[in-house]
């Protein structure tokens, strides 16, 4: 977070745009990342059970990160996504998270 | 014909029935396969960085949620590993084995079977060729942690079916 700018005036502080302010309300992206060992239906699984999504969308995104590798699975704030990340790694799935570049 | 089944044994229960002998060596081994976890290769792969190049992001990750995730991995295998001093023989079925543990330890039995399918592959350098192998040598390290994987695969696809409420496809 940026520091305070003082300005000369009695009780009147500036407080600077944050940097990370700015990284918590942009976009950031959950990335699945295919692996050799992890069962299709495990991962079909576990989308449904992290994310609550239907069985349909959680095959569709599974069957992704099985044919391309990886699959944007979820977009949203940085601290969603963090945990998000933590629920699949502690599924022990493949999941990073990038700065959405939208 | 090996009759493997993971079903409710009532209300409180889980039985895994028709367990072939070899599979229940297998699970046997599974203690000893969860303590490679902290092998590099294992620690690698169970405990991966949260971003691809942002250091500072994945050190405070390794710090925060890295005793989180092992507490976790741990716990698990320790669920499983008493759970597996019940294995006996079926005594209905043959040669079979058989195991019951409480309907909440289903969790852990999914993690800690995932768990040992991942660190078989780590230790064993099991990629995508070995993995759709359908000849095993038994001499070769390699294709026996292979075959492994695969038989443990078995099992915790019957878990997942249990879990989804799916009819499982339950016979080999």
């Amino acid at each position: 977070m940026a520091p305070p700018i003082e300005t000369g005036q009695p009780g009147v502080i500036i407080i600077g745009e944050t940097k990370a302010k700015d990284e918590l309300s942009s976009p950031w992206n959950v990335i699945v990342h295919n692996d050799p060992i992890n069962l299709m239906s495990y991962v079909t699984m576990v989308f449904m059970r992290v994310f609550g999504y239907p069985r349909v969308r959680a095959e569709t995104l599974m069957l992704e990160v099985h044919h391309k590798g990886r699959s944007l699975v979820w977009s949203g704030g940085r601290e969603q996504a963090e945990h998000y990340v933590r629920q699949l790694h502690s599924y022990q799935l493949l999941a990073t998270m990038e700065k959405s570049e939208t | 014909m090996i009759d493997l089944k993971v079903q409710p044994l009532d209300e409180k229960r889980i039985l895994i029935s028709g367990i072939p002998p070899v599979l229940a060596a297998m699970l046997r081994e599974v203690p000893e396969i969860l303590e490679l976890r902290d092998s590099p290769d294992a620690r690698a792969r169970l405990y991966p960085n949260p971003t691809a190049d942002n250091d500072k992001i994945n050190q405070e990750w390794r710090q925060m949620a890295g005793p989180e995730l092992r507490h976790l991995f741990v716990s698990a295998g320790e669920t499983v590993g008493r759970d597996l001093t019940a294995l006996a023989v079926d005594g209905e079925s043959g040669d079979a084995w058989r195991v019951a543990f409480p309907i909440e330890h289903v969790p852990a039995w999914i993690n800690a079977l995932n768990q040992a399918r991942l660190i078989l592959g780590e230790v064993h350098k099991i990629d995508e060729v070995e993995m759709n192998r359908t000849d095993f040598d038994p001499q070769s390290a390699k294709h026996m942690a292979a075959l492994r994987i695969h038989l443990l695969g078995y099992l915790l696809h019957l878990f997942v079916e249990l879990d989804s409420g799916d009819e499982p496809e339950n016979r080999i």
